[in-house]
């Protein structure tokens, strides 16, 4: 049973002046009549195995794939009550200029194999896998997960992702066979396969993409079925977020955006008859603290120099520019040459692709020019304003925390560690307990289901 | 691991054999969500016994799974899912596999099925192989997976910071699989795991179905079974080890395993008296250590990595100079 206070409703004086601005009904229902703030956080630990946000070059930086890794990371999060352990999938190994790309951290284990381990030595938190619906088959994903589910005691997550990249598909047996308007027809079909499986169903579908018969054979877990996260930010996304997911992992971190996802999110879900209480919103987010604001801006900057290096703030900008920068100096301006292809995408894998080269290109040399930036500074203003960060002193954040939660903004963080194992230690150390102060924290898990210690409704 | 100078045929009960690589002892559980209670008690009393291998036969929870979650709860047993190659992604597959072998610290093999129930195939909307097809599919399958695990260098990872380079794309090479009806083109998502190549065995059960080119030239070896479901008198165990070690024609017998252990009747009794007796006449291998992987309780030479100029991952920057 949750032993955190049950939600008082906030008083205005307490809000910020932008908050304030942001509000607009009573205490209850302060964003919208249909949505009641919980007035709770839940944080999610997303240890993301690739990519420039995890720093490699530091002697404290841990492997990034062995077993203690993972092991310790999880239990820093146990120890502060996380809800969730969530881990990344990508199905092909990022590529730049046509070579998998060196740069950044890459390879990181299977995560569903992964979870079943971890299974074995947690207790509560829940195990959340990011798996792709588009090379994936419906019912042995679901068997797979619900082997997941049934191992942990009920603890079990399933990210839904969708892509429609063919040259990921030259990993599988279908190769890249769907079309981009497609994604999420084919993934609302493949859910709804799985979720026949995890009631024990006979299985007997017939689709556009393929044909499935199959028995649902296994005994229901703790929490009924795998808690189901979803990523869409797109309308088409959150539309079908609102009609099959529990949790939104959202990319928006400042706090007008949020209330902004929050109000499309509740509408889309009343429209999709379902209760907004039902579906909740994690952000995902980078956490940079330090004792004091002074000391936390000197370290968001120490990070962001260890994150992007000159080499990858060159193949950043290659990235939109499609061709060799090699030749420019990462402390000079951004490149006078023009791009020599009409849309990004040259870093495969990366998610953030098909960008209009000339206009992008253009409007940053500008933007760079009109602040003074050289390649390096723009490169990691640009990957940092990608990451969802919160930065401050540990009073700073937590207060700013309190208010997204006491606004309902958002119910909670997934928060991705820039260090492993340790990343989390001074959130852990210094901000939970300053939440918990605040009464925005749950002080023990609430239960021993994921669907429980996220404060969903029981099925 | 190979049988030559040896004259099993000559050794009579109760004199130990010659064999420098015995076989290993396995015992088999089924994956059924009945035994999720207890299933991890038992994986370390059977290790505490000196069980060298645990294989995991599909009872409805995922093998791999199953596998992956006594891997933290034992140290030094090791864990062989008994799994489909045919209505699979080879990809996922390998993956799933290799992620097993790096958090066992190198535990890790690969029991390796051909799946001939027809709801199988339905439940990923294929059409139901005949037994030629089945055994091809098989074959291109463990070929596919083998050249994913082998597509990283031990040494890939090279953290140079002061070039800012973490993995080096010359050291990674594409699997650029072509078989019959799929084709792989890698590298793995994984970075090579403890052993590099997982020992891949067939059981006598599945050999018909993995045909004879898997059974016999592909796969690392053969799995004894030795069915104790109705109890198990040692001496005849021990004459049936024997006999099979004795054969001089076939696949190296790498694992004896039993099989329909009844988990209600005091399975651990059953194991500790026959492992005893085995050890005794000299026709298993001792329990495994702790700095032992599955390789190694097998006497599988290291996995040396083979590296392919030709599918090197950097080719894409490479001249024609360099390639030469």
């Amino acid at each position: 049973m949750s032993t955190t206070a049950p939600h008082r409703p906030f008083e205005r004086t307490e809000l910020s002046a932008e908050a304030a601005a942001l509000v607009t009904g009573p205490a209850e229902h302060p964003l919208h009549p249909d949505h009641t703030p919980t007035g709770q956080l839940s944080f999610g630990a997303f240890f993301q195995g690739v990519n420039s946000s995890t720093i490699w070059r530091l002697p404290e930086s841990g492997d990034q794939v062995a077993w203690e890794s993972f092991e310790a990371l999880v239990a820093t999060a146990e120890r502060g009550k996380f809800a969730a352990f969530f881990l990344g999938e990508g199905l092909r190994l990022r590529e730049h200029r046509g070579v998998p790309f060196e740069l950044d951290v890459a390879g990181r284990p299977d995560a569903q194999t992964l979870l079943a381990a971890l299974a074995a030595v947690t207790e509560h938190i829940g195990l959340v896998a990011t798996q792709n619906t588009t090379y994936n088959d419906p019912v042995d994903l679901a068997r797979r997960l619900q082997t997941l589910d049934l191992l942990s005691g009920g603890r079990a997550g399933w990210n839904v992702v969708t892509t429609d990249n063919a040259w990921t598909g030259e990993n599988f047996r279908r190769g890249g066979y769907l079309d981009h308007e497609d994604r999420y027809v084919h993934a609302e079909a493949f859910v709804q396969i799985a979720e026949q499986f995890w009631r024990g169903e006979q299985i007997e579908h017939e689709g556009a993409h393929y044909s499935v018969r199959a028995q649902g054979d296994l005994p229901r877990s703790a929490q009924g079925r795998p808690v189901l996260f979803q990523a869409g930010a797109s309308p088409t996304g959150q539309d079908f977020a609102a009609r099959t997911a529990d949790v939104i992992f959202s990319p928006h971190g400042a706090l007008a955006a949020a209330v902004d996802f929050r109000r499309s999110i509740v509408e889309r879900t009343v429209a999709a008859g379902r209760d907004p209480g039902s579906v909740k919103i994690l952000p995902g987010a980078e956490v940079v603290l330090a004792a004091t604001e002074q000391e936390a801006d000197e370290k968001v900057r120490w990070v962001r120099d260890l994150q992007i290096g000159p080499e990858q703030a060159i193949a950043l900008l290659e990235q939109y520019w499609g061709r060799d920068l090699s030749s420019f100096d990462p402390e000079g301006p951004l490149p006078d040459v023009e791009p020599e292809v009409a849309e990004s995408g040259v870093t495969r894998g990366a998610g953030f692709q098909f960008a209009k080269a000339q206009e992008l290109t253009r409007a940053w040399r500008e933007e760079a020019a009109e602040k003074g930036q050289s390649i390096l500074e723009f490169a990691r203003v640009q990957a940092g304003s990608r990451r969802g960060t919160f930065t401050g002193s540990y009073d700073a954040v937590a207060e700013r925390l309190a208010e997204f939660a006491r606004l309902g903004a958002i119910d909670g963080l997934n928060i991705t560690p820039w260090l492993i194992p340790s990343g989390l230690d001074d959130i852990v150390d210094h901000l939970i307990p300053r939440l918990q102060e605040r009464g925005v924290y749950p002080t023990e898990y609430a239960g021993s289901t994921l669907r429980e210690n996220l404060g969903l409704p029981a099925l | 691991m190979t049988t030559t100078a040896l004259d099993l045929g000559a050794q009579s009960a109760g004199v130990p054999l010659q064999r420098s690589d015995l076989p290993v002892l396995a015992v088999d559980l089924i994956s059924d969500p009945s035994v999720l209670e207890r299933i991890g008690q038992l994986a370390q009393d059977l290790e505490r016994s000196g069980v060298g291998a645990l294989t995991l036969s599909d009872g409805g929870l995922h093998p791999i799974h199953v596998a992956s979650y006594l891997a933290p709860l034992t140290r030094t047993i090791a864990l062989l899912p008994r799994t489909d190659a045919v209505y699979v992604e080879p990809f996922h597959l390998a993956t799933q596999l290799m992620s097993l072998d790096h958090l066992s610290h190198g535990r890790a093999g690969w029991l390796l099925t051909a799946e001939t129930d027809p709801a199988v195939p339905a439940s990923v909307g294929r059409a139901a192989l005949g037994p030629e097809d089945t055994a091809r599919e098989a074959a291109d399958v463990l070929e596919a997976a083998r050249l994913i695990w082998d597509s990283w260098a031990q040494d890939a990872v090279v953290r140079d910071a002061a070039r800012g380079v973490y993995v080096d794309a010359a050291r990674l090479q594409y699997a650029d699989f072509e078989g019959e009806t799929f084709s792989v083109r890698g590298p793995a998502i994984t970075p090579r795991s403890p052993q590099g190549l997982l020992p891949v065995l067939v059981t006598d059960v599945d050999r018909a179905a993995v045909g004879e080119r898997v059974a016999t030239e592909l796969a690392d070896g053969r799995v004894l079974d030795l069915d104790v479901s109705t109890g198990a008198r040692p001496g005849a165990v021990a004459d049936t080890v024997r006999q099979a070690l004795t054969e001089t024609t076939g696949p190296v017998v790498c694992l004896v395993r039993l099989v329909g252990l009844d988990l209600d009747a005091d399975p651990l009794g059953t194991v500790a008296e026959l492992t005893a007796t085995l050890r005794e006449q000299g026709l298993i291998a001792a329990a495994p250590s702790a700095e032992q992987s599955l390789r190694d309780q097998l006497s599988l030479p290291t996995a040396a990595r083979t590296a392919d100029p030709a599918r090197r991952s950097d080719r894409g920057r490479l001249t024609s100079e360099d390639h030469a």
